[in-house]
């Protein structure tokens, strides 16, 4: 079956079967790699999405029913100028080890702060408690979405 | 769906396709019924808090409606992480009716109904009535549901929801406790009382409603109904907890949901 969508803000037509996974499609029909596979139950977060702006986890949406949405990995917000505070805040705080969580984790900071530009330590940890990260412990990535923060504010 | 008995509707579809990928559950066709528009909303209508069947927990949660029903608000507000509240939904996360669902035991306490629909007919039935066992609903191959209905919770009426989990995200409840109260000068008019992972099905506890029905809400009676919950409930064990554990802590949860719900009630006055 085919399903058509909008992704990264081109129009994509997608050849694709009934049962495949939206992360199944977009990593091996359209070749897309920030997205990865982890737990493939929607629990680990690292095959997070933009689903018409909402982060959602691809593993656990059926292909066809991306059909007429507006769909965004991270491949999409390389130019994005938040996306590149929270990129340079994540090297400079040293918010990765393996890395395996870090495209997923950054479309969950991505949302949090487009959302909320001012978010206490509570709600970063909130905005990424669908995102789990096995190395870092988590501190250096909340250090780094509160750096991006205030990145954005001084700008 | 009158001709395909073995199809599924999907909405948010965050527990339907790790059940199909399990195998647990193996439908031979899927039904999308997030193309109906119609079935997203959260409003209030005639009397009732109505959500819509494609509904997700972010929409409740981010609507000011649920500020009434408050024991609503802290289950869905929680549920899973941004990722699974961004596409779950309050009716899918009751129809596919785990003891522990989060949205259940507020429904309960609510006194909410849900609006069951075929080609043949509507229903409206009690909330409590859609639970038969574990994983498993009262509707028929061909029935859906389309709409939870809340009756608009009156002044001096709060509610609350805790649950006991091994994290905050993601994790299915150990065990979890709803309650709601109406409260009229000190005494307690009317009350709702209901457990989630303590049985085969979310639980009304109408006894200890009972009991908290016309007391003055004191310390010593909030500890004794607390305490009278565990001649109730029958937990079991398994690999979340022990019954055992899950027994000592109902009457912990109880308390907790008895006292914010009763702060909630005197920070609104």
């Amino acid at each position: 079956m085919k399903v058509k969508f909008e992704l990264n803000g081109k129009r994509v037509e997608v050849e694709t079967t009934p049962h495949t996974s939206l992360a199944d499609m977009l990593r091996e029909e359209i070749g897309i790699q920030s997205v990865k596979k982890g737990c493939e139950q929607g629990e680990c977060g690292a095959c997070t999405i933009l689903v018409d702006g909402l982060p959602m986890t691809s593993c656990i949406i059926l292909a066809p029913q991306a059909e007429g949405h507006h769909i965004t990995t991270l491949e999409g917000l390389e130019h994005n100028p938040l996306m590149i505070d929270l990129r340079h805040a994540y090297i400079e705080n040293g918010a990765i080890q393996c890395g395996f969580c870090t495209p997923g984790m950054l479309i969950s900071s991505y949302a949090l702060l487009r959302d909320n530009p001012y978010p206490t330590t509570e709600e970063v940890k909130i905005g990424i408690e669908g995102n789990i990260c096995r190395c870092t412990g988590f501190n250096k990535i909340i250090d780094a979405i509160l750096d991006a923060a205030e990145r954005i504010a001084v700008e | 769906m009158n001709d395909l008995d073995q199809a599924k509707p999907i909405i948010g579809g965050t527990d339907l396709i790790v059940a199909i990928r399990q195998a647990v559950c193996s439908p031979s066709h899927i039904i999308d019924i997030n193309g109906i528009p119609e079935l997203n909303y959260i409003k209030e209508e005639g009397g009732f808090i109505k959500i819509g069947a494609t509904t997700t927990h972010s929409q409740v949660a981010g609507n000011p409606l649920t500020a009434s029903t408050p024991a609503l608000y802290d289950a869905v507000s929680r549920i899973g992480g941004p990722q699974i509240r961004n596409r779950g939904t309050v009716t899918g996360n009751i129809v596919n009716a785990s003891p522990a669902a989060d949205s259940a035991c507020p429904l309960i306490v609510h006194d909410a109904e849900v609006e069951v629909r075929s080609v043949e007919a509507t229903n409206i039935i009690p909330i409590e009535d859609l639970f038969v066992g574990p994983k498993i609903n009262c509707l028929e191959p061909n029935e859906l549901v389309t709409e939870i209905r809340i009756p608009k919770p009156p002044t001096g009426s709060s509610s609350a929801y805790k649950r006991i989990g091994r994290r905050k995200a993601f994790t299915l409840s150990i065990v979890s406790a709803a309650v709601y109260l109406q409260i009229e000068g000190s005494i307690c008019v009317d009350a709702g009382v209901a457990y989630g992972s303590v049985s085969t099905t979310p639980l009304r506890v109408p006894e200890v409603e009972e009991l908290l029905r016309g007391r003055e809400l004191t310390e010593e009676n909030i500890i004794e109904a607390s305490e009278v919950v565990k001649e109730y409930v029958k937990p079991l064990t398994d690999v979340r907890g022990t019954a055992e554990y899950r027994l000592d802590m109902c009457p912990v949860l109880m308390r907790r949901a008895l006292q914010t719900t009763l702060e909630r009630i005197r920070w609104v006055r």
